[in-house]
């Protein structure tokens, strides 16, 4: 009951002014941005990291996870209306999505997505609510050797889920790194790769990188590229209904895609893509009319938009049972936490368990603004995208200068930014996953500190690692992985029927 | 059930190349422009000598001992074991591999360069003449970089953008930004 008693202290807490407000910005700002080609929500949450400065930590996570929320509603929107994927965990949307445009079910597909996405969200929500404290708890009795553990799995999934090329995906973790060990090292003192300048006696700043990577890049690359404007379809409300036939069809493919999604979400990676993938095929897999696919089966349009969504919560475990970020929009979510000295991890829950409760209820809050905001404002969204980039592109490149000065007052940190946008640039062009990066970038000083307290805690022996039974689980699973991921073409033409 | 669970395995890493195939759709292929070197492999060797760079550096940091690590064991490590080996593979096969596609014809690399000298003017000048008329300046330039038609829309952008810059960091962050000549 403990629990209970503590969400209506969240709901509360988070019925505050500026909460609700935080909360309704983010979600418009992500709806925006997921609509938009271009800036994607990691970008947009670093963005707005300087503006929940201002506020409560609270106010800055309910703002974030809105976005990214947010993000994943409005890139079902241009999917469908447009054939032009907002962001990355709409792509799959398209299939079906703009099939069942070009037959006039326009409306009653995104009506279905936004309500589907509604009870992805509070599904994952619910599951957040149910297994964080839980896992928390659990993960209080970590030390250094299972959180080694845990890394070594994170980075070994983390490079062969992103990307193309799993040794791309390791060199990039190598380089995240090693960008994080640049500076003086907390545990003892020493200044290490700075060249004998001042600026990077404090190391590199996770923030201006993320922004470089993920908002310079995407700005240089959109400079590039020619553009042809879309062409969306007017809307009216009352083509928002769908009829009974989708109805029955979409309600255990959202159902499926929730609980998927959610379970995806745990894992390392771009999360929220890759659940939309596994539902879609999914889907295709256990339907009855699978000749239908491609050519505007609701299904194929729920099930993903679901499992994005609740994908989105899932990857929230992670971030605050143990402070360690799957995914790049999680990351800016830890390093926004940490600038407002909150530490997510196991204590999170003894010593803040306001800020947990108060971020569930408000994105319970958030869920219901997203389904109002979304399904009568579905046409002016679908207008937006069709906004050129020539006047779009200009003003995101001074508000990414300005926000990312604004931060620390610093000239050093532009810099950073601009050269890490142009290096994303080519690690685009060349297919290198820019995830794993990032995630290195964060995840770096803490491995440091478990590989060095590991390695005084057994004094130089190792192998005493295999003696700890959960740091020798996570291990196993991670041989299982490997060995999996070794024998998986000879799996494959074993158990997959060829492709007609 | 045994169905659901391979096609699930699978789906996790087939999803990439589904994904790749169909953002590379419609996408025109450029003539290359730089066939006498392929830039990804030029890339590859950069992040060999910046390996090598980093064991070397470590190295002088001092080890410690297993026991008692030093600052030179992290960075040794990812030096030897993550950065070095996979670009010494990515660069054998990036020589090995015949396909080069440049990064970007020429009408695309003088925009490129364009954005980035603005971005560089930006940074220069924000200092010295503050903030508010470096963004006019800077959204001016990207507007024509971008190809923006006529000076109208351009300057309407450019004041537009400035203005609200001005009054979101001045007026509701209050967050000090060099104002410059303004001042």
């Amino acid at each position: 009951m403990e629990g209970l008693d503590l969400l209506f202290k969240g709901f509360a807490n988070s019925l505050t002014m500026v909460n609700l407000l935080g909360c309704f910005i983010g979600a418009l700002v992500g709806t925006i941005v997921g609509v938009l080609p271009g800036l994607g929500p990691t970008a947009t949450m670093a963005l707005m990291l300087p503006f929940t400065l201002k506020y409560g930590p609270e106010t800055g996570l309910i703002m974030m996870a809105g976005v990214w929320f947010g993000s994943q509603y409005g890139g079902s929107t241009t999917s469908i209306l447009v054939n032009i994927p907002g962001e990355a965990a709409s792509v799959v949307t398209c299939i079906d999505g703009y099939q069942m445009a070009k037959k006039g079910r326009a409306g009653a597909a995104l009506a279905l997505v936004a309500v589907g996405s509604f009870i992805a969200g509070t599904i994952g929500i619910i599951g957040l609510q149910f297994f964080a404290p839980i896992l928390g708890n659990a993960a209080l009795s970590f030390g250094p050797p299972e959180y080694l553990a845990f890394m070594v799995l994170a980075f070994i999934l983390l490079s062969n889920l992103s990307g193309d090329d799993p040794l791309k995906g390791f060199l990039m973790v190598g380089l995240g790194l090693f960008i994080s060990s640049i500076g003086i090292n907390p545990l003892d003192s020493y200044p290490r790769f700075t060249f004998g300048s001042d600026k990077l006696m404090l190391g590199i700043e996770f923030l201006p990188l993320a922004m470089g990577f993920f908002g310079i890049t995407e700005i240089l690359n959109i400079a590039v590229t020619t553009y042809a404007l879309p062409m969306a379809k007017k809307l009216r409300l009352r083509e928002l209904y769908p009829n009974k036939e989708e109805i029955r069809r979409s309600i255990s493919p959202t159902f499926r895609g929730s609980i998927l999604g959610f379970f995806c979400g745990l894992l390392p990676g771009p999360c929220t893509v890759i659940s939309t993938f596994i539902s879609y095929s999914l889907e295709k897999r256990l339907s009855k009319i699978p000749q239908e696919f491609g050519k505007g089966a609701v299904e194929g349009v729920v099930g993903p938009e679901s499992a994005n969504n609740s994908a989105v919560m899932g990857s929230m475990i992670p971030l605050l049972t143990l402070g360690i970020p799957f995914a790049a929009p999680s990351a800016v979510m830890l390093a926004g936490l940490r600038m407002h000295h909150v530490e997510p991890g196991p204590l999170l829950f003894q010593n803040n368990p306001d800020i947990f409760w108060t971020f569930i209820a408000a994105m319970f809050i958030g869920n219901i603004m997203l389904l109002i905001l979304n399904l009568p404002l579905v046409g002016f969204f679908g207008r937006i995208a069709t906004i050129r980039p020539q006047l779009l592109m200009p003003f995101i490149s001074v508000i990414c200068l300005v926000g990312i000065y604004s931060i620390r007052n610093s000239i050093f940190d532009v810099w950073v930014m601009i050269i890490a946008g142009v290096i994303g640039y080519l690690f685009r062009k060349w297919n290198f996953p820019v995830a794993p990066f990032i995630i290195g970038v964060v995840l770096g000083p803490m491995t440091e500190n478990s590989i060095r307290q590991t390695l005084m805690m057994f004094r130089g022996d190792m192998t005493l690692i295999f003696d700890r039974p959960i740091a020798l689980s996570f291990l196993s699973v991670t041989m299982a992985f490997i060995i999996f991921r070794i024998s998986y073409p000879f799996l494959r033409r074993k158990f997959m029927t060829p492709k007609a | 059930m045994e169905d659901v669970l391979w096609v699930t395995l699978f789906s996790i890493l087939e999803e990439r190349v589904t994904h790749k195939n169909y953002i590379a759709k419609g996408q025109s292929k450029m003539r290359g422009i730089l066939k006498l070197f392929h830039p990804e492999s030029f890339f590859n060797f950069l992040l060999m000598v910046l390996s090598v760079v980093i064991i070397i550096v470590s190295l002088r940091y001092g080890f410690g001992a297993l026991r008692r690590p030093g600052p030179g064991l992290y960075p040794f490590f990812i030096g030897v074991f993550l950065i070095l080996p996979f670009s010494i593979i990515l660069f054998i096969a990036g020589l090995k591999s015949k396909k080069s596609e440049p990064l970007f014809d020429q009408y695309g690399l003088r925009r490129i360069l364009l954005m980035i000298l603005t971005f560089i003017l930006w940074i220069i000048a924000m200092p010295y003449l503050g903030y508010v008329i470096v963004t006019f300046v800077a959204t001016c330039c990207f507007c024509k970089v971008m190809k923006l038609e006529g000076w109208l829309k351009p300057l309407a952008l450019s004041v537009g953008t400035a203005l609200f810059i001005y009054l979101l960091f001045d007026y509701w962050l209050y967050i000090d930004l060099p104002r410059g000549i303004l001042g």
